[in-house]
């Protein structure tokens, strides 16, 4: 007998045929995003027909992909529909991996923000606005930075000020600035505030220096006490006022001060800056811990080993700065590379930013001993990261001592992860005997008793078929190739 | 004026407008000095080819 949990009574399973919502899309009443037969559609009210119309008719849509700015859309018959309430319906590229705010790099997150201000400076030109401007509306294909909500945008009414400027600056310019200036972890702030950091406490957290940069000091500082003083005084509320429908105190805003608020935010974002330097890995490289016979033989049977593999989808576990994961993406794979260090991250997304060749890997700042959790309301909004696993092969080296030494993690254990995430897995092996693992047992006990190579087997073989292992030349590593039993 | 349906809060839209006060004037400054250094630019170019 299974018994349900709480949480599986609340949110319905795919089912595999039918038209399900998706369970993060239900604040926006003018349309939703659902899946009919595996496939992903977005329907739209009629309520926004005519802002839909001026988005396409001003030629904004158009524009806005063909800059890779927004992404793709087709029109879907409307017998597909969800629902009656449907007007259009649309099927936007599906992405093959959705990452959130909390697992990107300080970089990754810039230009999400940079890409935010750039979409409502061009919708602005067109007479129209962003309606939102939510970090969780942008995506990124891979290298990329992109827009998904193609029912973001609404025209602009005479006056009107940015009805997303709080949102802005809590899902981007606070906690951007708390990772520049207080420190690159507190992007785990995202995580509990769903809705970005709130401002007064990124004002509390910020050093006293942040207030001689005018953009925070006036975006962030005055804003935070604008807001605090609102609240406190007993004006009435800006909903209370639109019930009135009056005008009354309603700040006005022309569309060249508009103009210039967003190029002033943009100047704010773009001022922030972090370099990896002090965080565990910076200066690490992905192998430092080989002679250059053993880097060379590590390569050739890593590449060996991810030919005898197949599917689309990678997971490097453990990325570091993605040197692997070039290998693996040179060979046509897709690549999510995880790695728990922000300067590892950091320097492998500005890696495949910069390449021409535009590589197909999205690095993510993941602490695999601590995975993203699902999130939000009914936990449904924010999927964990085991809920959103789409690799067939893993990819895990010089990674096994740091979960199983640094973190005790049993090898059961490790080998049961494994098998959540992937049916294919390339493992890296490194004995107590090594200079890594020695460093890391110099200050304490050794209680790991079964971490050996036997000891491994031993515990993979319960969920894993052996392929090949193969030492790695002038070195006391080894490499395993298993399949998912 | 009705708003979508983020709200916008009441604080951060009459602080929206001080700011936007603020940085305007440098802003369209800005803007006329390069399109003057734009225009100099394109003459002094016209001039030497």
């Amino acid at each position: 007998m299974t018994t349900k949990s709480a949480a599986d009574r609340l949110i319905p399973t795919q089912p595999t045929s039918g038209s399900v919502r998706e369970p993060a899309s239900f604040r926006d009443p003018i349309g939703f995003v659902y899946r009919r037969d595996g496939v992903l559609y977005r329907q739209i009210s009629a309520r926004h027909a005519a802002d839909w119309q001026a988005f396409v008719g001003s030629g904004l849509f158009g524009q806005l992909v063909e800059r890779g700015w927004l992404i793709e859309h087709d029109e879907a018959p409307r017998e597909l529909a969800h629902d009656e309430d449907a007007w259009r319906v649309l099927r936007p590229r599906p992405l093959g991996f959705i990452s959130y705010p909390y697992e990107w790099a300080f970089s990754q997150l810039k230009d999400a923000a940079l890409l935010t201000l750039d979409v409502q400076s061009a919708a602005l030109e067109a007479g129209m606005s962003l309606r939102d401007a939510s970090a969780y509306n942008v995506q990124f294909d891979f290298s990329r930075p992109v827009m998904i909500d193609a029912l973001s945008f609404e025209k602009r009414r005479e006056g009107e000020p940015w009805v997303a400027y709080r949102q802005f600056c809590q899902h981007f310019l606070a906690p951007l600035a708390l990772m520049a200036l207080t420190d690159v972890r507190t992007s785990v702030l995202l995580r509990d505030f769903i809705d970005g950091v709130p401002l007064d406490l990124a004002a509390r957290l910020l050093p006293a220096s942040s207030r001689l940069r005018f953009g925070l000091a006036a975006h962030l500082h005055l804003h935070a006490r604008a807001q605090g003083r609102r609240r406190g005084s007993a004006q009435p509320s800006a909903a209370g006022e639109d019930n009135g429908g009056g005008q009354r105190g309603r700040p006005r805003l022309a569309a060249d001060r508009l103009e210039a608020l967003i190029a002033s935010l943009r100047a704010a974002v773009a001022g922030l800056h972090w370099r990896p330097a002090g965080t565990t890995w910076a200066d690490y490289g992905d192998t430092t811990s080989y002679s250059s016979p053993a880097a060379a033989s590590k390569r050739e049977i890593v590449g060996r080993m991810l030919r005898a593999t197949d599917g689309d989808w990678l997971w490097d576990l453990g990325a570091n700065t993605g040197y692997f994961s070039r290998l693996a993406a040179d060979m046509g794979r897709q690549v999510v590379a995880l790695d728990a260090d922000h300067g590892a991250a950091e320097q492998h997304y500005r890696a495949v930013r910069d390449d021409p060749a535009l590589p197909r890997i999205l690095p993510l700042v993941v602490d695999l001993t601590n995975p993203s959790p699902a999130l939000g309301w009914a936990h449904a909004e924010r999927q964990s990261l085991l809920g959103r696993a789409n690799a067939q092969t893993l990819l895990a080296l010089a990674l096994v001592h740091h979960l199983a030494i640094g973190n005790n993690v049993p090898l059961e254990r490790i080998s049961e992860l494994f098998a959540a995430l992937g049916r294919e897995l390339i493992v890296e092996f490194v004995p107590k005997s090594d200079r890594r693992v020695a460093e890391m047992l110099a200050w304490r006990q050794d209680v790991f008793g079964a971490y050996s190579l036997d000891g491994l087997r031993a515990a993979f073989d319960a969920r894993w078929q052996l392929i090949a292992d193969e030492q790695i030349e002038d070195s006391q590593r080894t490499l395993l190739h298993y399949r998912r039993r | 004026m009705i708003f979508g349906y983020v709200d916008p809060g009441s604080g951060s839209l009459i602080i929206q407008a001080v700011i936007a006060a603020m940085v305007a004037i440098p802003f369209f400054l800005r803007r006329q000095l390069a399109r003057v250094v734009a225009l100099v630019r394109r003459d002094d170019h016209e001039i030497r080819s």
